[in-house]
């Protein structure tokens, strides 16, 4: 089965990571830019970071037959941090008009600050004037109020509720946002958050509208493989594969196709890489086919 | 005295895909209006906005610029109109390229190679010389003559010397691109040229690994200790393109025997 997993934070994880994921069938692959583990002192390392994943981090996808899409965003973790919150929202509009940029994301509230708020609104107008839909990070504390009160400034933004992907949600939030007309994330982690089994009872009991899951595999223990092990619960649970494939595959596509800037046809191959090329000076390939492009 | 900007508003315009004019028309007045700050959110949507249509205009001879139009894209051409309406020359090139995408960086870089040497044209060779996506050293300093302009242009005075020249030739024999395609460079061939081309190709050889064609083009017009040993030897060679650059290589040395060769 062909899987869109729209949430990974590729640029934390190895090259192996994607030489699995194409064998488990993932296609394609978006990268929200977010924290990276540690704080950033200077605009200058957020900008290097998001120059990697419309660079870097595509041709590394491509050489496994992953095409890779990003947003682009400051997150709410620094959002707090005034060495840098101003200065990244000043350097994003440029971004915001790449052509693999399909969001603006992860933005939303973490520690629900003032600061965090201030700058999620503001990034809400960013998305409204660049035309773009949002993915919206939740928290991982005092999860349901926040939850509420993203959904609040999200509506008071004006921006249409079918552009808001509320990520890292579980079994108390779908039931705020099942009808508000977004989309609803769910981050499928091996210990934590959200598990396959989990996940599958969720799908059972809403069924798979403008629902999309994702392994959110990033710095901590997490797995990139979590959408193929959730694929594998969700049949054991008897849910069709017309369903199974919309919850993979269809609805992220849906949802980031509303950028202008994705359609499922692009997606109709794998990616390909220009193997005479190595990148930016980069010989990584020593003149080697990656082993999952080998028939 | 400058030297003037092509305008290629015309090849630009007449490739607009259906929808794009009101786009385009918005982006030049933006750029008119607000000069270079606007260029950063223009130059992403150009691939997508205008289309990468093939030009299929010719060879662009006019003093001092020569430029196969061929190779260039509709969304090429409307990034060189879009620098030029913002009206600066020196500055905004460079940080596109830095900050841009593959297509944003191929873009800039046909740019400068109608437009006049300036320092944004030293540190984008520069960047060529340092990339090895091969794009993108075609897209700077293939199919025109910028290399040789930004020689020409006084060496020391703006950066790139010959040095950096004969840096460019090894780049291009290390990727197997064509000199011919870098209108003029061959020209400039020199005795130190030929020695590096030398070296390398014997590096190629000991490796059992082909030798860059064009190696016999220099060390015909730029005379080393080997180069009659070796313009003799690809008269001979197994590859017709080393047989072809070794006959051209014979007729700039001017070796009776060996043109007499060529008469065999």
């Amino acid at each position: 089965m062909r899987i869109f997993e729209p949430h990974a934070h590729m640029f934390s994880r190895v090259t192996d990571d994607y030489e699995r994921m194409a064998l488990c069938g993932v296609r394609a692959v978006l990268e929200p830019a977010f924290w990276l583990g540690q704080n950033r002192t200077s605009v200058g390392t957020f900008v290097d970071y998001f120059d990697t994943l419309l660079g870097w981090e595509r041709f590394r996808a491509q050489q496994f037959g992953i095409h890779h899409f990003c947003t682009m965003a400051l997150n709410p973790r620094e959002a707090n941090d005034d060495r840098v919150n101003a200065d990244v929202l000043a350097v994003l509009p440029r971004y915001l008009e790449k052509d693999s940029v399909l969001g603006v994301g992860e933005i939303g509230l973490d520690d629900q600050t003032p600061k965090e708020e201030k700058f999620f609104a503001e990034q809400v107008q960013l998305a409204i004037r660049h035309d773009l839909p949002v993915l919206v990070h939740t928290p991982h504390r005092d999860k349901k109020k926040g939850f509420e009160r993203c959904i609040d400034i999200l509506k008071e933004s004006g921006i249409p509720m079918e552009r808001v992907l509320l990520d890292h949600g579980n079994e108390i939030t779908i039931k705020l946002t099942r009808d508000l007309g977004c989309y609803s994330g769910f981050s499928i982690y091996p210990n934590t958050k959200m598990d396959p089994l989990r996940m599958s009872k969720i799908v059972v009991e809403y069924g798979v509208d403008r629902m999309i899951i994702n392994s959110a595999c990033d710095w901590g223990v997490s797995d990139p493989l979590m959408i193929p092990r959730t694929i594998v619960k969700l049949q054991q649970a008897r849910v069709p594969d017309a369903d199974i494939e919309q919850l993979v595959w269809k609805n992220p596509i849906a949802f980031f196709a509303q950028s202008g800037r994705l359609q499922e046809n692009d997606l109709a191959w794998p990616a390909s890489a220009d193997l005479r090329e190595t990148f930016e000076g980069n010989s990584v390939l020593r003149g080697q086919d990656p082993a999952a492009l080998q028939p | 005295m400058t030297d003037h900007v092509p305008d290629l508003t015309g090849h630009a315009e007449a490739l607009l895909p259906d929808g794009a004019r009101t786009w385009w028309n918005q982006a030049l007045a933006r750029a008119r209006d607000e000069g270079p700050e606007a260029l950063p959110e223009l130059f992403p949507a150009l691939r997508r906005r205008i289309g990468t249509t093939g030009l299929s205009a010719g060879m662009f001879r006019e003093t001092p610029y020569l430029v196969d139009l061929d190779a260039w894209r509709a969304c090429d051409a409307a990034g060189h109109v879009l620098l030029e309406a913002a009206g600066s020359h020196d500055g905004p090139a460079t940080d596109l390229f830095l900050r841009g995408d593959l297509e944003e960086r191929t873009i800039v870089l046909k740019a400068m190679t109608l437009r006049p040497i300036s320092p944004d044209t030293i540190a984008l060779l520069g960047e060529v010389q340092r990339t090895n996506t091969v794009r993108h050293v075609e897209a700077g300093v293939l199919d025109a003559n910028l290399a040789v302009r930004a020689l020409e242009a006084g060496g020391p005075m703006t950066g790139f010397s010959q040095d950096d020249l004969h840096r460019l030739v090894l780049k291009l024999a290390f990727l197997d691109l064509p000199v011919a395609r870098a209108y003029g460079v061959l020209d400039h061939a020199t005795a130190e040229l030929s020695q590096m081309l030398e070296d390398f190709a014997q590096e190629r050889e000991a490796a059992g690994r082909p030798v860059w064609a064009d190696t016999w083009r220099f060390l015909g017009r730029a005379a080393i200790a080997t180069s009659r040993e070796r313009l003799a030897a690809g008269l001979a060679h197994a590859q017709p393109e080393v047989r072809a650059a070794a006959r051209d290589g014979v007729q700039a040395f001017g070796d009776t025997d060996l043109l007499k060769q060529l008469d065999a």
